[in-house]
């Protein structure tokens, strides 16, 4: 009996197979498109139907159900057109239907009416306007008087909903840090954040942030990365057909360059921004709505304007207003050759015409050089009255900022703003505002909508969103790496994207930066009785603070250096010289030094080199015998010089070039994860592969995405380097626990955290317990989850 | 077996298990479109599938397709030959294939030979390219990143065994060969996110190492850290954030990923609990032992597994010159693992519901670059009219009209042999040409999913075959 429903089952399968099941979108969808859309779309019903969508066919006509499923013969619609009667018979006007057509028709029907889900027929009754809208604001309330605030707390309140309360201030520092710079806040930024009364502490902070200019560059290339299909490898380049713009990508960002500027200087390119426009040539033939004059098309139209020119590219789009000869039109502006339309990568015969998609604000001159052609284009892009152009660019940044954008998804500026007020708002402030891309974070975190604590969703979110308060972000790829880098005092030793990250006061130092000279720093302790331990001291007078200072030293068997009472440096291991970065310690006037030297048995010494720079001149503070020197206790003396450096018990254990390990103020910062290669860690975290533009990074952690964060290699390298940077430092390890947890989670452990954690790392000694520590903190949702 | 209301059950159960995954899918945009219900899948006469990809392009006249042959000889014109390797009978008797398969030869009646596969010419041969295309059914470039066929059967049909991930590709480094960055470009779950991305085990004997805790920790340091991490969550003071989706689904996945780490069917991952004496029969280097631990993850309830020769330019199946004693070490690496794996699948009842599919990019020839009339460049590395060296002697130029396609098991006719090139140059297909999206049409039916499947990709349909057009060749089927 069973095999017989099997078989059955199979023979249907195989019969609906040989004869193709109807195809709603290239089927269906041209046969109504030619014959009955002109009246039953939109906003018009005549004979009150409507084939916008499934559900208003399904609801019929004033005379009935028109599309009977199942049942062709049954249904009006097929029985009118079959109609011979003059008054009846559809369409009234034009060409009556094939029979092929109507065989498609009643297959459509006999089938069940399939019908793609998101697919409407008519255009929809919300058009986007194009034109910038100047939009008045309504009143305060409760005295939340900043605009983004005021349109918001009038949609609340209408909606009867309260907004979520003010986030508490550690809540809003870290991820205003992760926003602004990709980075978290360090133990001591937070708590002199926590400490400050002053009211306006956190606009304050917001311009803090957004002057680290190198930092906001290293965080805001990955979305331009992103955006503009940028990178250091991928496809393409193995050919020669495709170009970076990292250089001059990151100087616009670094120098904040005015977003209209910016954009001229991609559609209107010198050779150093011409990467974007120039696209991917790929070796062979491609199709022709992959050519690189149709991407020019589509690239443009999606990143600059949120309209997907992908389907207008290959024939007249189903989903929206575009036109095949719109998609050419504007691919014929970057063209160098005449273009043929093609539809359905078929040849046409019709030629395009170099054109701009909104001839309301003017347009290309035809025949014009393709360079004039560009600088047109560019100009009408930006031009003030392309009110497209602001909007798609601040609901990338709203997006960015408050975790989903206000037309959504952020490349389709064609569906409805949940609020266009606001759109709006924001697109007239941000182009008033000189097209200033910072002014424009600065204004939205700012408002107490962003300071708000952000929304717990128990589901994904739909078509019916409305706002709630700001949505809890995933951190990129690259912030994670960034901020493991950081909390682990490690960096990738070189980047590929070849920037500059020099600090531009100090480039003329730059010249004359550290060199490395043999070591004449001697072991020193105190005179007398070696004892266990040593006190070690000595002041410097600075007349000027120097641009660098690095300490290398080292001690048998253990110290901690604190230099004007912060620590600043400590080891538990002779053979693991310490390498620390003096700069910020450091003071005009008088500054002292002190070591606590600890000896577990056998010989004891103590030695370190302090290389100061400043104005192209280095100078060393050494241990020698002019450093003051006791056992605990006892009387301060000169310190007794055990041996030089290369003599000894101890050998040549200081590499005098160890110290270019260490930033050194003048130097440049770490390298940032968005400036290495992908790798297969980023690649599995959503860095995408880039041969097509991004907008969205992946919200959730999959479980392949877990496989690699628990046992692959990378991540395990990652957490090992960091593991041992601070085995180096020889913290008492309730300390380490402590500095750890504030800086990965912006505020201080539990008791009940702290117990798991101390169990974890028991006295703080062994590497692979600190591994496990980092490890599990740094999977912790509160920890990739930006609140 | 499973009656189709059965398998229907399964594959709900499956999407349920699956659902913080496709919530996944909210940031790369796809989303079914229409539920299963509406697509009208073909019954599946397979549950897992295994991909041989014989990388670099296999010259069928050299392997699957023997054609009239010339030992090697100097001063023989290059022109009259068509293969390099005589023909050898195989359990078949209509069908023929080239010496140095004997063990191919003798499974021969186990699945269906296809002759007729052809490939578009794309003006310039890329191997990526063309490999990307075979993979994902699109030629690139594309306006989205296309999932590979393997992410397809992910999706649609979830995970066989929810433990095992559905997508595992054996054998391909992508790092430290050339054109890894075109390689990876396909090697991905494309639009459909991560979660259907590949596990990539390029090195089979160290497979085992992606399902064991990182290098040199002790397993007993492992589960400990993750117990841990659970306990640390148990003391977050935020409380509200645990019914948070997003946190739920990020807590899950860690879940899933310790259960397989720390699961029993890890074990399919690592070769050295297999018997020393059905090692030695798969092992004759990389891609042997590959297809070793494609019939054990298969076994264990993997859905899709690539094991393959590996692409590296210029090297394996890729002969611009020494094409015949290329081949013929190739050869011995694979006639036998290759073998092995359709007697041991069928000797474990498993051939009947595992779709074993082999194939290359394209074929190639002595001659013709592309195919006939191409203004492809010539990229042979031995250029001859005569012969005057061995390492002219082999079939150097890329071929896309008319390569041999392989399958086994899965519902496939037993003894079948369909289409057919002609017998003198140039060697087209011709009869029933089957192109990409046909074959993976095919691929699709026997696995149970529709050529039509589709999913919303920034409001567009993307299907699993070419607009939805792919044709089943169900002749192949049994």
């Amino acid at each position: 009996m069973r095999g017989f429903f099997v078989r059955g089952v199979f023979l249907l399968g195989l019969s609906s197979l040989a004869k193709g099941e109807v195809d709603f979108v290239h089927e269906v969808m041209p046969v109504l498109r030619k014959h009955c859309t002109e009246c039953h779309t939109g906003t018009k019903k005549k004979g009150g139907l409507s084939i916008n969508t499934r559900a208003e066919l399904l609801a019929g006509s004033e005379f009935g159900e028109v599309a009977i499923s199942g049942k062709a013969k049954e249904s009006l619609m097929i029985k009118l057109i079959h109609s011979k009667d003059d008054d009846e018979w559809m369409p009234p006007k034009g060409p009556r239907l094939e029979a092929r057509e109507i065989e498609v028709l009643e297959r459509w029907i006999n089938e069940g009416l399939p019908w793609e889900e998101g697919i409407t027929l008519g255009e929809s009754s919300w058009e986007p306007p194009l034109k910038p809208r100047k939009v008045k604001l309504p009143p305060a309330h409760q005295g939340r008087d900043h605009p983004i605030d005021r349109i918001l707390d009038a949609g609340m309140a209408q909606q009867k909903v309260t907004n979520p309360g003010l986030a508490p201030d550690a809540v809003f520092l870290r991820r205003a840090t992760l926003d602004i710079v990709g980075l978290l806040p360090t133990p001591a930024e937070l708590e002199s954040f926590l400490k400050d009364s002053d009211v306006d502490k956190k606009a304050k902070a917001i311009n803090r942030l957004l002057a680290r200019d190198i930092a906001y560059a290293d965080h805001w290339l990955t979305m331009w990365n992103d955006l503009l299909r940028n990178d250091y490898t991928g496809t393409g380049f193995i050919t020669g057909g495709r170009k970076q713009i990292t250089g001059w990508l990151y100087q616009s960002l670094r120098e904040n360059k005015a977003y209209d500027q910016f954009v001229r200087e991609l559609i209107s390119p010198t050779a150093a921004s011409e990467g974007f426009i120039n696209g991917i040539k790929w070796r062979g033939d491609v199709n022709s709505s992959q050519t690189r004059e149709i991407q020019f098309s589509q690239n443009i139209s999606q990143v600059f304007l949120g309209i997907n020119m992908k389907c207008a590219s290959c024939h007249d789009s189903f989903i929206d207003r575009w036109k095949l000869e719109e998609a050419y039109n504007l691919a014929a502006i970057f063209s160098d050759k005449k273009l043929e339309l093609h539809r359905c990568d078929k040849p046409t015969g019709k030629m395009a015409t170099a054109r701009w998609i909104f001839p309301e604000l003017g347009n290309v001159d035809p025949k014009a050089s393709k360079n004039e052609r560009l600088k047109q284009l560019a100009a009408l892009m930006t031009h003030e009255e392309n009110g497209r152009f602001t909007r798609t660019l601040v609901n990338r940044y709203w997006e960015r900022l408050m975790g989903r954008g206000i037309a959504h998804p952020v490349d389709a500026l064609d569906s409805k703003p949940w609020n266009e007020d606001l759109l709006d708002y924001l697109a007239v402030r941000f182009a008033e505002d000189g097209y200033d891309l910072k002014k424009l974070v600065r204004f939205i975190m700012n408002s107490k909508a962003y300071q708000s604590r952000s929304v717990i969703l128990e589901k994904e979110l739909g078509e019916d969103y409305q706002y709630r308060g700001p949505i809890a972000k995933r951190m990129t790829a690259e912030q994670l790496l960034d901020t493991i880098w950081q909390v682990s005092g490690v960096s990738p030793d070189e980047a590929a994207g070849k920037v500059d990250r020099t600090i531009p006061d100090k480039k003329e130092l730059m010249k004359t930066s550290i060199k490395p000279q043999p070591i004449s720093a001697k072991w020193i302790w105190h005179q007398g009785k070696t004892g266990k331990k040593s006190q070690l001291r000595k002041t410097i007078k600075l007349t000027e603070v120097p641009v660098s200072a690095r300490l290398i030293a080292t001690c048998d068997n253990a110290f901690v250096m604190k230099v004007n009472g912060t620590k600043v440096a400590s080891s538990r291991d002779w053979q693991k010289p310490v390498v620390a970065d003096l700069t910020k310690a450091l003071r005009k006037g008088d500054n002292l030094i002190e070591v606590d030297a600890e000896m577990f048995g056998g010989s004891a010494g103590f030695i370190s080199e302090i290389i100061m720079t400043r104005g192209g001149k280095q100078v060393a503070v050494v241990s020698d015998g002019s450093w003051q020197a006791r056992p605990p206790g006892g009387q301060w003396k000169s310190a007794a010089e055990l041996h030089d450096h290369s003599t000894g018990p101890w050998g040549k254990i200081l590499d005098p070039k160890q110290i270019l390990a260490v930033s050194g103020g003048g130097n440049i910062p770490p390298v940032r994860a968005a400036l290495v290669k992908n790798d297969f860690l980023m690649r599995s975290l959503g860095r995408p592969h880039r041969d097509q533009v991004v907008t969205s990074r992946p919200r959730d952690l999959t479980t392949l995405q877990a496989i690699d964060l628990a046992n692959g290699d990378l991540m395990a390298n990652h957490m090992q380097k960091g593991a041992q940077t601070f085995a180096r430092k020889g913290e008492e390890s309730g300390e380490m626990v402590d500095w750890i947890f504030r800086h990965a989670f912006s505020r201080a452990p539990l008791e009940g955290e702290r117990t798991v954690l101390s169990s974890v790392i028991g006295d703080g000694r062994d590497a692979q317990s600190i591994e496990d520590l980092l490890w599990l903190v740094f999977m912790q949702p509160e920890y990739q989850i930006v609140r | 077996m499973m009656t189709p209301e059965e398998q229907r059950t399964r594959r709900d159960f499956v999407k349920k298990l699956s659902a913080a995954s496709l919530a996944a899918l909210g940031g790369s945009g796809a989303r079914a479109l229409a539920d299963a219900a509406e697509v009208k899948h073909p019954e599946a006469k397979a549950d897992s599938c295994i991909l041989i990809w014989l990388a670099g392009g296999m010259a069928a006249p050299d392997t699957f397709d023997p054609k009239r042959y010339f030992p090697y000889e100097k001063g023989l014109e290059v022109d009259k030959i068509l293969s390099t390797f005589p023909a050898i009978d195989t359990a078949v008797d209509n069908i023929k294939i080239t010496k140095g398969m004997e063990k191919i030869a003798q499974v021969m009646d186990r699945g269906t030979l296809i002759r007729s596969a052809v490939q578009p010419d794309l003006g310039h041969i890329l191997h990526s390219r063309h490999q990307y295309h075979w993979h994902t059914g699109y030629v690139p470039p594309l306006t989205v990143a296309a999932p590979h066929i393997g992410a397809w059967m992910g999706k649609v049909l979830g995970p066989k065994n929810p433990v095992i991930p559905p997508f595992i590709n054996i054998g391909q480094r992508l790092e430290g060969v050339g054109e890894k960055e075109e390689l990876k470009a396909f090697t991905t779950g494309g639009f459909f996110g991560s979660e259907f991305g590949p596990m990539n085990l390029p090195y089979p004997k160290d497979a085992v190492r992606s399902v064991q805790p990182p290098k040199g920790m002790e397993p007993g340091r492992f589960a400990n850290r993750y117990k841990h991490f659970k306990k640390l969550i148990d003391q977050n003071p935020n409380r509200e954030y645990m019914s948070d989706f997003q946190q739920e689904s990020m807590l899950r996945s860690m879940e899933s990923a310790h259960r397989l780490l720390q699961s029993e069917e890890k074990g399919a991952f690592d070769l050295t609990l297999e018997p020393k004496e059905s090692v030695e029969k798969y092992d004759t280097g990389r891609f042997g032992q590959g297809c070793l631990l494609a019939r054990r993850l298969v076994e264990e309830g993997a859905r899709f597994v690539e094991v393959t020769t590996e692409y590296i330019p210029f090297v394996h199946f890729d002969t611009h010159e020494n094409g015949h004693s290329t081949v013929d070490r190739l050869k011995k690496e694979i006639d036998a693992p290759i073998a092995q794996l359709i007697r041991d699948l069928e000797e474990r009842g498993l051939l009947d519901r595992t779709l074993v599919v082999i194939a290359s990019e394209f074929s190639r020839d002595m001659m013709i670059e592309g195919r006939p009339g191409s203004n492809a460049k010539d990229q042979s590395r031995a250029r001859t009219d005569k012969l005057t060296e061995m390492k002219q002697y082999g079939l150097h130029r890329h071929f896309t009209g008319g390569t041999s396609v392989a399958m086994f098991g899965g519902g496939v006719k037993k003894g079948g042999l369909y289409g057919k090139t002609a017998d003198e140059r140039p060697l087209l297909a011709v009869e029933n040409p089957v192109p990409v999206e046909d074959l993976h049409a095919t691929i699709f039916t026997a696995m149970g999913i529709s050529p039509k499947t589709a999913f919303d990709v920034e409001k567009r349909p993307f299907f699993a075959t070419k607009d939805g057009h792919g044709k089943a060749v169900m002749d192949v089927f049994a």
